[in-house]
């Protein structure tokens, strides 16, 4: 009986090893090819609207990502009067649920179906084809076929590395260690795209600051829905002498907020305003947040759907469409640091500042 | 397996050998420590990152462990654990801390009491009742938490944060002098004084409480009457029954134990590793605690020691710049192994000692190859070392004689 047991510890073992092999996404191959998209004719939906979100791992109430997807949403909502609905995902599913989900969507009359998330850029790119008159988008995504266009996808990408330049040029000017951290919930290009501005960020400011930077999963997606992971690499990069901590890590942040409340550092918020949705201990340990406004791409996305004009392709949110930038929640940031920062902005949106993606 | 009453002389010098190769492997570690200039191997900071990954693990080992011991395999442990994470919060949030840790267990227990009606009362497969309780477990607190979370301070439908906590204590002149003096990086002292210093800084008192539950449970199960019935009904129920144990009662109790266990661990992760509940968030952590289960030869401090590993492993796949911490860990490893076969070759085990021996020299080949280890191998350093303890230890294992047996009452006949 003991090869009862035995195969079932393998069966387990295996179930998390695999599903560590699951989703490595590769962004790489978001270079602007939408020139070739333009050709797309617009998606033309079957009667009005209807809106549909799925969520990724985290969900809503991850008080970041999910969150402001969702706050696109509402926004929508209030303006244009529809319903809705919404789709959960959990931390295990396999690429069939989530193609289950969307079609699911799509059959019950949603024409106007949005993937939160990386995660959905491959089941979009296959249930896509099923449903021309359904317009889809991938938050973050990319397409998997680039030779196969489907023209009514469209990927609603961000300039994550502007944003966390800025958020890098704050740690830089407030760390008094002359070291500061980076958490990343996942090692994928995607993430690594906030490493990178993150880094380039605080070596523009002062290259005599050291960047210690650590992802709590390779590749398994449940590093953002890990707050003990979170805590444990913060305290960690607290350990190498980390004074500012940059969290990229979807829901993990909140155990990134943990280690630095404890050690009474600062951290920095990422995708949502996350001054706002701390515990009172931690606010005053939140020096500022990274927005990725995918509100703005959410709503964008729902208000183009119902001007009659779906969106489709690749559409980058960058600083200069304020698709990404800083909070100052808190007042944490001095007058003088704002003014040094809001100048590194402009130089980016002038495009005299060139800001690289990968670390 | 039968067992001879050793003789107190040969006791001592079990205890006498058990030190030495303690010892020996603790100046292992300092001299590759040493050698390899890879100081992060044994900082306070990075045990005591070790410890707090160790202890979920080592609740849901021990979780594991009880059910076992009365013959029951309980793969539920993960679903255990999820709902303990959500039970912490919740009761945490209206009864303060200590109220969310005996709701945690409370939480747990509810779902031992699941496995045992399944498989005590209704004889149903205990894998296919753990996979059963697993799939529920996330399911159930994916509902509880977006009923009752939505509208509280801190909540949302997937996530509770700002509830109490249990206390953190540092005991102040062993704590500061001990980190002192693993500053210093002195041979061997060093190191010592790292753990020290480790597990004497912000240790919460639920650390503490999953070590003492370590010798509860070796004292209850070997050293009570209780015990030995629960023990019992793991190696021969139909015995037991016999000699008029209730077998169908003791499976039912070490069942829920162990789903109390499995709920404390999950608290541990919602109160210490972390200090917020999301839906999901045991990542895993409940298989590994039954494979340390296993790794620990069903034994107490065998689970103490493996989960202590595996939270090592998964403490150091965290660490920025981990490359060549874990490149010093292979050079680790392969002298650990090394030594190994030797005592394997002693006592005549050929087979054995030649492919451990091997397993050795292809891992100092590697150590010699690469200057670091890419970091897609850092986060499989606890899989990999599941998989290399049991291809290594597996024959030594022993688990219960009627673990994961079916055992219907009047069996016996």
């Amino acid at each position: 009986m003991r090869h009862l047991t035995k195969a079932a510890v393998l069966v387990g073992a295996a179930a998390v090893v695999l599903s560590a092999c699951g989703t490595a996404a590769d962004n790489d191959d978001s270079d602007n090819n939408a020139d070739e998209q333009q050709q797309c004719e617009a998606v033309e939906l079957e009667g009005d609207p209807q809106v549909a979100l799925a969520y990724d791992v985290g969900g809503r109430g991850d008080q970041s990502f999910n969150d402001a997807a969702y706050a696109g949403l509402e926004k929508a909502q209030g303006e244009f009067g529809f319903d809705g609905t919404e789709g959960e995902a959990s931390s295990d599913e396999s690429e069939e649920v989530r193609e289950q989900r969307l079609r699911g969507f799509a059959d019950d009359g949603y024409n106007v179906i949005v993937g939160v998330g990386f995660a959905y850029s491959d089941s979009v790119d296959k249930v896509a084809p099923e449903y021309p008159n359904v317009s889809f988008a991938v938050i973050d995504g990319f397409d998997p076929t680039e030779d196969d266009v489907n023209c009514n996808v469209a990927y609603l990408t961000f300039a994550e590395n502007e944003g966390s330049f800025l958020v890098g040029v704050a740690a830089a000017e407030t760390t008094e260690s002359d070291t500061v951290g980076f958490v990343g919930g996942v090692n994928n290009p995607l993430i690594q795209k906030f490493e990178a501005g993150f880094k380039a960020g605080v070596e523009e400011t002062n290259p005599d600051i050291e960047v210690v930077s650590t992802y709590i999963e390779e590749s398994d997606p449940r590093g953002f829905g890990d707050p003990a992971g979170g805590q444990a690499a913060a305290e960690g990069l607290i350990n190498d002498g980390a004074d500012v901590i940059f969290h990229a890590a979807g829901a993990s942040g909140i155990g990134v907020f943990d280690a630095v409340t404890s050690a009474d550092l600062w951290a920095i918020g990422v995708d949502s305003d996350q001054y706002l949705t701390a515990s009172p201990e931690q606010q005053p340990h939140i020096l500022t947040s990274m927005l990725k406004r995918v509100d703005v791409s959410t709503y964008d996305f729902i208000a183009a759907a119902f001007d009659g004009e779906p969106l489709s392709g690749y559409t980058e949110f960058t600083l200069a469409d304020d698709g990404v930038d800083y909070s100052t929640s808190g007042d944490f940031l001095s007058g003088d640091l704002i003014t040094e920062i809001d100048d590194y902005k402009q130089q980016i949106i002038d495009g005299d500042l060139e800001v690289p993606t990968e670390p | 397996m039968t067992r001879t009453i050793a003789s107190p002389a040969a006791v001592r010098q079990v205890r006498y050998l058990t030190w030495i190769v303690v010892l020996a492997v603790l100046i292992t570690v300092s001299l590759v420590r040493v050698l390899t200039d890879q100081n992060r191997m044994t900082t306070p900071g990075t045990l005591r990152l070790a410890l707090i990954a160790a202890c979920p693990i080592l609740l849901a080992g021990l979780g594991g462990l009880w059910a076992e011991r009365a013959g029951i395999v309980n793969i539920g442990l993960e679903g255990q654990m999820l709902l303990g994470t959500w039970g912490a919060a919740f009761f945490a949030y209206h009864f303060g801390a200590w109220g969310g840790v005996l709701g945690a267990i409370a939480m747990g227990a509810l779902g031992g009491l699941l496995h045992g009606l399944a498989t005590v009362t209704f004889g149903v497969d205990h894998i296919i009742s753990g996979v059963a309780i697993n799939i529920v477990g996330l399911g159930a607190v994916g509902y509880l938490a977006q009923t009752f979370f939505i509208g509280y301070e801190g909540g949302g439908p997937r996530n509770l944060s700002g509830y109490a906590v249990p206390r953190e204590i540092t005991i102040p002149g062993i704590s500061s002098a001990a980190r002192w003096v693993s500053e210093q990086r002195w041979f061997l002292v060093s190191d010592v004084a790292g753990a020290i210093a480790g597990v004497t800084t912000r240790l919460s008192l639920l650390t503490i409480l999953a070590l003492l539950l370590v010798a509860f449970t070796a004292w209850v199960l070997w050293r009570t009457p209780f015990g030995l019935r629960l023990r019992s009904c793991g190696e021969s129920p139909q015995a037991a029954e016999t000699l008029g144990v209730n077998v169908y009662l003791y499976k039912y109790i070490a069942v829920i134990i162990s789903g109390g266990f499995a709920g404390l661990g999950g608290a541990y992760l919602a109160m210490v590793a972390s200090s917020s509940f999301t839906t999901g968030q045991t990542n895993g952590r409940g298989y590994i605690g039954l494979a340390s289960m296993i790794f620990g030869n069903w034994n107490p401090t065998g689970v103490l020691a493996s989960s202590l590993m595996f939270g090592y492993a998964d403490g150091i796949s965290l660490l920025s710049n981990n490359g060549p911490l874990v490149h010093a860990i292979l050079l680790l490893l392969a002298v650990l192994l090394l030594g190994y076969a030797a005592l394997k070759l002693r006592r005549g085990e050929r087979v054995t000692a030649i492919v451990i021996a091997g397993i050795a020299v292809v891992l100092f080949a590697w150590y010699l190859a690469v200057d670091s280890v890419p970091s897609d191998f850092t986060g499989m350093t606890p899989y990999i070392l599941t998989l290399f303890v049991l291809a290594v230890a597996a024959q030594r294992l022993r688990m219960p004689a009627a673990d994961g047996k079916p055992y219907r009452k009047g069996q016996a006949g």
